[in-house]
């Protein structure tokens, strides 16, 4: 009985990360309607700039997300100029989508390999004095830098409801995808909007590889791995529905370890795959679709 | 189709059936050649799928991968490689049944999602099942000549060329494009287009089951098996055809030539920097000839010789790719 609360223990962990994993490919999907396949690599650029501050100044991880945010929101900033903003030129959403998954597809391939020749293609992870110690709550033992992703995903979550439910850049995001046209002529800068919403996007992709670098490892070309988790907790959440990331990211890492107790390791993932794909089948606006997005 | 364009092709055709037999090409180049051959069956594969049908597959890799491993042990169990290949493509549609019909009930980018989903799916079981090298006896290897793989190669893909070529042009081939023009007002139209998405599904599994035979027959022992199932092999067909033109038939040929030989030619001179530069060149074909090297050389050339904007509103129509 023990092993089984020691497996969902992690599984809620796992589940946040994987919650925090999406929040930006959503933000960026489901809200502006770009589909970003480079997100996992943005995510992997993120935990090798963590990396690095810790191997190269010795910032420990946890406290050198600020400046992770910082450049990673610069960079988002610069993917945007470049990548994304002629796109906006296209007919029709459906065009768009499709437009920035090809774009970014060649995306992943100049960044996979830039990082590969910059960092080699070995397996990183950080070692911090705590790495590997644990907290016993309720009979069951959590790593403390699991403890801390799961911090940091609540809290980068709730930052963002409150900015997009409680501030006018929110409202400007909302109104902007609504009708861009029509936000355009009620005096929103539409495309200043986007920029900085694409910004926040990665950024969130590099806290999420900051919590990845600090509790499990990266490797250059691990980012195709974590897209299909963001894809997988996206349609759960359901598109645009981005106050859903989080609880559907714990729901993928509760299923993941049931699956575990279930199967057995090495068809976790298939499990959650084939549970994602009865979902997309069953109800395809999301789990946690609310009644108004639904038809 | 003129007198040209025959000629042209048997021009082609007879340049690579005649200069393998009169004197040795060497290895690099044959094997090269190979590999030119897998890719344009493949990117005609996914071209059928993605560029006719509008139906993004993103789970290539599995039919890919399912002809390998099919292929492998049919062949190895005895049975002659003419029978194991085509057993290998059917093997293919038999896992487009299964993946198929689930996920054509999609729309839109969640087809894309749901195949890719299945494929890593398959991957995972695939790896799971064969945790040990595969290899065929040694008798196999002792008879091994790169001749006739480069043969069977190239059989196969003129195959997939017309089959591609006939089917677009029958009257499936209509209501494929109709299904990717305007899904719904097909339907009121009459076509069946789940029936055409299917259709269309089946063919392209069994290309790329095909193609995966021919990769089991050139590769005789195979580390990681389901390395047949990465997504690498979706993806790089996929941009073969899209660097090409999606949706024409010498757009995915041309793509493929472009893949091959020029990232042979990259990776040669530049080392581990030629795939930045390739992904570089992806995304300028993206950005700026939306219709890929064949649509945009049709539209320059249109603009050029101004003729016929009738006809260049028929073109953008039959180049829109989504």
């Amino acid at each position: 009985m023990e092993i089984v609360f020691q497996t969902m223990a992690t599984g809620l962990l796992v589940g946040a990360l994987y919650g925090l994993v999406a929040l930006g490919f959503a933000l960026l999907m489901g809200v502006m309607k770009f589909l970003n396949t480079a997100h996992g690599t943005f995510i992997i650029l993120g935990g090798y700039l963590s990396f690095w501050l810790l191997e190269l100044w010795g910032i420990d991880p946890f406290l050198s997300l600020p400046l992770v945010v910082l450049a990673m929101f610069l960079i988002g900033i610069v993917f945007y100029k470049l990548a994304l903003s002629p796109l906006l030129k296209l007919p029709n959403i459906g065009m768009r989508i499709n437009s920035s998954m090809l774009i970014t597809f060649g995306l992943i391939w100049v960044l996979d390999n830039t990082m590969t020749v910059l960092w080699t293609p070995d397996v990183r992870s950080i070692m911090t004095p705590y790495t590997g110690q644990t907290l016993k709550l309720f009979g069951v033992r959590f790593s403390l830098t699991g403890l801390g992703g799961v911090g940091v995903a609540v809290l980068v979550a709730l930052a963002l409801y409150f900015i997009f439910s409680r501030t006018y850049f929110g409202k400007h995001i909302r109104a902007a995808t609504q009708d861009a046209v029509a936000a355009s002529l009620c005096g929103i800068n539409v495309q200043r909007t986007y920029l900085f919403s694409c910004g926040i996007a990665i950024a969130l992709a590099g806290v999420a590889g900051m919590v990845i670098v600090s509790s499990y490892s990266i490797s250059s070309t691990a980012g195709i791995g974590w897209l299909s988790s963001a894809f997988v907790v996206m349609v759960l959440a359901g598109e645009g529905n981005i106050n859903a990331i989080i609880p559907a990211g714990v729901l993928l890492g509760l299923i993941e370890s049931a699956g575990l107790l279930v199967v057995g390791v090495p068809y976790r993932q298939a499990v959650a795959l084939m549970v994602f794909i009865v979902v997309l089948m069953i109800k395809p606006q999301g789990l946690f679709a609310k009644k108004e997005y639904g038809s | 189709m003129n007198w040209k364009k025959l000629s042209i092709i048997g021009v082609l055709v007879i340049g690579f059936v005649v200069p393998p037999l009169i004197w040795d090409i060497g290895t690099s180049a044959l094997n090269l050649l190979i590999m030119l051959f897998i890719y344009i069956i493949l990117a005609q594969s996914w071209n059928l799928m993605g560029g006719y049908t509008g139906q993004i597959n993103l789970g290539l890799a599995a039919f890919f991968g399912c002809g390998t491993l099919v292929t492998h042990f049919i062949w190895k169990a005895g049975v002659a490689f003419y029978l194991a290949l085509p057993a290998g493509g059917v093997a293919a549609m038999g896992l487009a049944v299964i993946i198929g019909l689930p996920t054509l009930r999609l729309k839109g980018m969640y087809f894309g999602i749901g195949t890719f989903a299945l494929a890593e799916v398959c991957r995972i079981v695939v790896g799971n099942t064969f945790h040990r090298m595969l290899q065929m006896p040694s008798s196999y290897v002792a008879s091994y000549n790169l001749i006739s793989r480069y043969y069977v190669a190239f059989v196969v893909a003129i195959v997939a060329v017309v089959v591609v070529y006939f089917v677009t042009r029958s009257k499936l081939g209509l209501g494929m494009v109709a299904v990717r023009d305007d899904e719904t007002a097909a339907q009121v139209t009459g076509v069946n287009t789940f029936k055409c998405k299917v259709l269309a599904l089946f063919i392209s599994a069994l290309l790329a089951g095909l193609a995966g035979g021919v990769f089991a027959y050139l590769r005789l022992s195979f580390h990681f098996i389901h390395m047949m199932f990465s997504p690498v092999w979706t993806f790089e067909p996929l941009m073969a055809a899209i660097i090409g033109g999606a949706g024409t038939l010498v757009g995915p040929i041309i793509g493929s030539v472009f893949l091959v030989v020029l990232s042979e030619i990259f990776a040669l001179k530049l080392g581990e920097a030629h795939l930045i530069i390739f992904g570089f060149l992806f995304v300028l074909v993206v950005m700026y000839f939306p219709y890929g090297l064949v649509g945009s050389a049709d539209r320059i050339r249109q603009r050029i010789t101004r003729v016929g904007s009738r006809i260049s509103k028929d073109r953008r129509r039959r180049y829109f790719l989504f």
